[in-house]
């Protein structure tokens, strides 16, 4: 119904002044009355306020329900196995140990949360960020990398800084923080980083990139929603596990009200991961879960816990990670620290942490033989009163040799590569 | 590429929408008394102006993105019909179909945001990603509320069509259905709903659509 006529007349209406108020109020009561007539006149002509017949109302209905079943046609194998590397046993070789700076010569104040991989040439790719200090705006995810034959890193070189993050997800970025790297079976080298536009870190949002040339050049990032609430809280810490579809399992967390676990799940079809999540346990156990399988269906994660308890905790899962235990608190202790473990290609498992409960001036390491019910301290990687070693991060390479990288003293990323006979030694000395 | 442009036009759909009201109503109060597609097309054009406007390297559209990109498809409805009847002076939603619009989006919303950010072990928005009950009780609401000639019903119905099409930058039902705006402005409304009752005033049908 066209008011338009009656628009001008309540135009001329108010041409007083004084008189705006009042017509303005009166042109509204009058339009009220005449779309009220226009319902009438329908609700006489159809038996209802709409002029929708019942076979329209049944198309639309139908639209609607074949809508929402449509996913139910397009659902896969929902939960995938997962890959766990393929047994090794402990080769008879010599006990092996060598630590070395990645990026010792930075003129960065400061270098926080480092991630390890390997490329399919069997060189390490090492991530960390770094900047004059943890939030600033000039912080940015640096990559080195290392091949077996060569003495040192290569010197680091920035992939992603604010203004690369937000010129490729096309949006504000107030700051970058942590990366996780790792590469799939076809020579892909992935990042997935945290970014933040509006306050802390519980204001982290999760993206990824990847690099089809070994991190020389990388795809424009892309966003991953993962929260209802403004995309909010999402991080990561530890390296994924592989999964039997060619997807990743992510261990992430969230940190905003509630404290709590999560996995990432990247499903891959065509290239291009469909990005998903499933919680580990409600808003108030641990964080930074470090996920380490036991065999396709099984896996455990070990949870870092910002509790008064001030206690390492474990979660399980028996069926590829769709539900998880609740988690139960270790006898290792935790100073609200990051750890990371990984399963040994012998089997064994092995836990890099804070060995105390009210710092991070030592990095130990932990092994256990009955899937993590019992632990034994086995070597310390640093100590020293007052420093701060954080941030651990584990991963064995296809040669069986274990890389450790973690924060040095906030300014420094240090890596420790050792093999399963130098942990046996060193298990031997302090048991003796 | 394609898919690119078509979320970040439509995470600029609402914003888009909220300026074009405030600057109706600016118009409003400065005695302004145009109406139909004079005023929809002047707004609209000041409000895109607005929107595509440079600030440090990104255009506000792309700020606003900062802070949010999943507008839900109701909100966005909702809004696009008080845009809408406000230009024209026509009623498309009546007051059921705005009141069932402000207590889905609070009923939604006080279902979701709080299992989601950890209350329980249960994360409901789990079931965005895959067929889950999620949709089970959608399809019959929408149904039953097309059925019943319900106008928000329609706007759920979009909200599906949406999500298969992924209109969004999510790829979660939740947040073609809800967002934490549509949810607050619920709220807002379900608590001034119950301030009137509780104070025994009688509420004009027409205040539903906040109008």
């Amino acid at each position: 119904m066209n008011t338009w006529p009656l628009g001008r007349s309540v135009r001329s209406f108010t041409v007083g002044a004084h008189l705006r108020e009042e017509g303005v109020r009166v042109r509204r009561e009058v339009e009220e009355v005449i779309a009220s007539v226009g319902e009438t006149k329908k609700s006489i002509v159809y038996g209802t306020k709409r002029m929708m017949r019942p076979a329209t109302r049944g198309i639309l209905i139908l639209l609607a329900v074949a809508s929402n079943a449509w996913p139910l046609v397009e659902a896969g194998n929902p939960v995938p196995a997962f890959v766990t590397p393929a047994p090794m046993q402990v080769a008879g070789g010599p006990p092996f140990f060598h630590e070395e700076f990645i990026n010792s010569d930075s003129s960065h104040p400061m270098s926080h949360v480092a991630s390890v991989g390997e490329l399919p040439d069997g060189r390490l790719a090492a991530t960390w960020y770094a900047g004059s200090r943890e939030g600033a705006s000039d912080v940015a995810i640096y990559l080195s990398t290392r091949a077996p034959a060569e003495s040192a890193w290569s010197r680091p070189h920035a992939i992603v800084t604010r203004e690369s993050a937000s010129r490729d997800l096309n949006r504000y970025i107030k700051k970058v923080g942590n990366s996780v790297i790792f590469s799939d079976s076809k020579g892909g080298l992935w990042l997935i980083y945290v970014t933040v536009s509006v306050g802390g870190w519980s204001g982290s949002s999760l993206n990824l990139t990847m690099s089809a040339d070994e991190g020389l050049t990388w795809t424009p990032s892309r966003r991953l929603t993962l929260s209802p609430f403004f995309n909010l809280s999402e991080l990561v810490k530890n390296a994924p596990v592989a999964l039997s579809d060619g997807g990743w399992a992510v261990p992430i967390y969230h940190e905003l009200a509630g404290t709590f676990p999560e996995v990432l799940w990247l499903r891959d079809a065509t290239g291009d991961f469909r990005a998903t999540k499933s919680r580990m346990s409600a808003g108030w156990y641990g964080y930074q879960p470090a996920l380490a399988p036991l065999n396709a269906h099984r896996a455990l994660a070990l949870l870092r816990e910002d509790s008064s308890a001030k206690r390492l905790s474990i979660a399980r899962t028996e069926n590829a990670g769709e539900t998880w235990s609740p988690p139960q608190p270790l006898d290792l202790p935790n100073p609200d620290a990051g750890l990371d473990a990984l399963q040994l290609r012998d089997g064994r498992l092995l836990l890099a942490f804070n060995d105390s409960t009210d710092g991070r001036d030592n990095l130990r390491l932990a092994m256990s033989a009955d899937e993590g019910r019992t632990w034994e301290r086995v070597a310390t990687v640093a100590e020293e009163p007052g420093a701060d070693f954080s941030y651990p991060f584990l991963m064995q390479t296809r040669d069986g040799q274990v890389h450790l990288v973690y924060t040095w003293h906030r300014k420094a990323i240090k890596h420790v590569a050792f093999n399963a006979a130098w942990l046996d030694e060193r298990r031997n000395a302090s048991t003796r | 590429m394609i898919h690119d442009a078509v979320t970040e036009v439509m995470s600029a759909a609402c914003p888009w929408l909220v300026l074009v009201l405030c600057l109706q109503q600016v118009a409003g109060w400065c005695g302004l008394t145009w109406r139909g597609w004079r005023l929809l097309a002047s707004s609209g054009a000041l409000a895109l102006i607005v929107l595509l406007l440079p600030a440090k390297g990104l255009i506000i559209a792309r700020w606003v993105a900062g802070v949010s990109v999943n507008f839900s498809i109701p909100l966005t409805g909702m809004l696009a019909i008080a845009v809408w009847e406000r230009t024209f002076a026509r009623r498309i939603f009546s007051h059921v179909d705005w009141a069932t619009g402000w207590s889905f989006g609070a009923i939604g919303g006080l279902v979701l945001y709080p299992l989601a950010l950890g209350v329980s072990s249960f994360d409901p928005y789990e079931w965005g990603w895959r067929f889950s009950p999620l949709f089970v009780i959608m399809g019959a609401l929408t149904s039953w509320l097309i059925w019943k000639q319900n106008g928000f019903g329609f706007l759920l119905l979009l909200a599906i069509v949406a999500f298969q099409l992924r209109l969004l930058e999510s790829s979660n039902y939740w947040d073609y259905l809800l967002d934490p705006i549509y949810c607050l402005t619920s709220l807002v409304w379900l608590g001034g709903r119950l301030v009137a009752h509780i104070r025994g005033g009688v509420v004009r049908p027409d205040a539903a659509s906040g109008a």
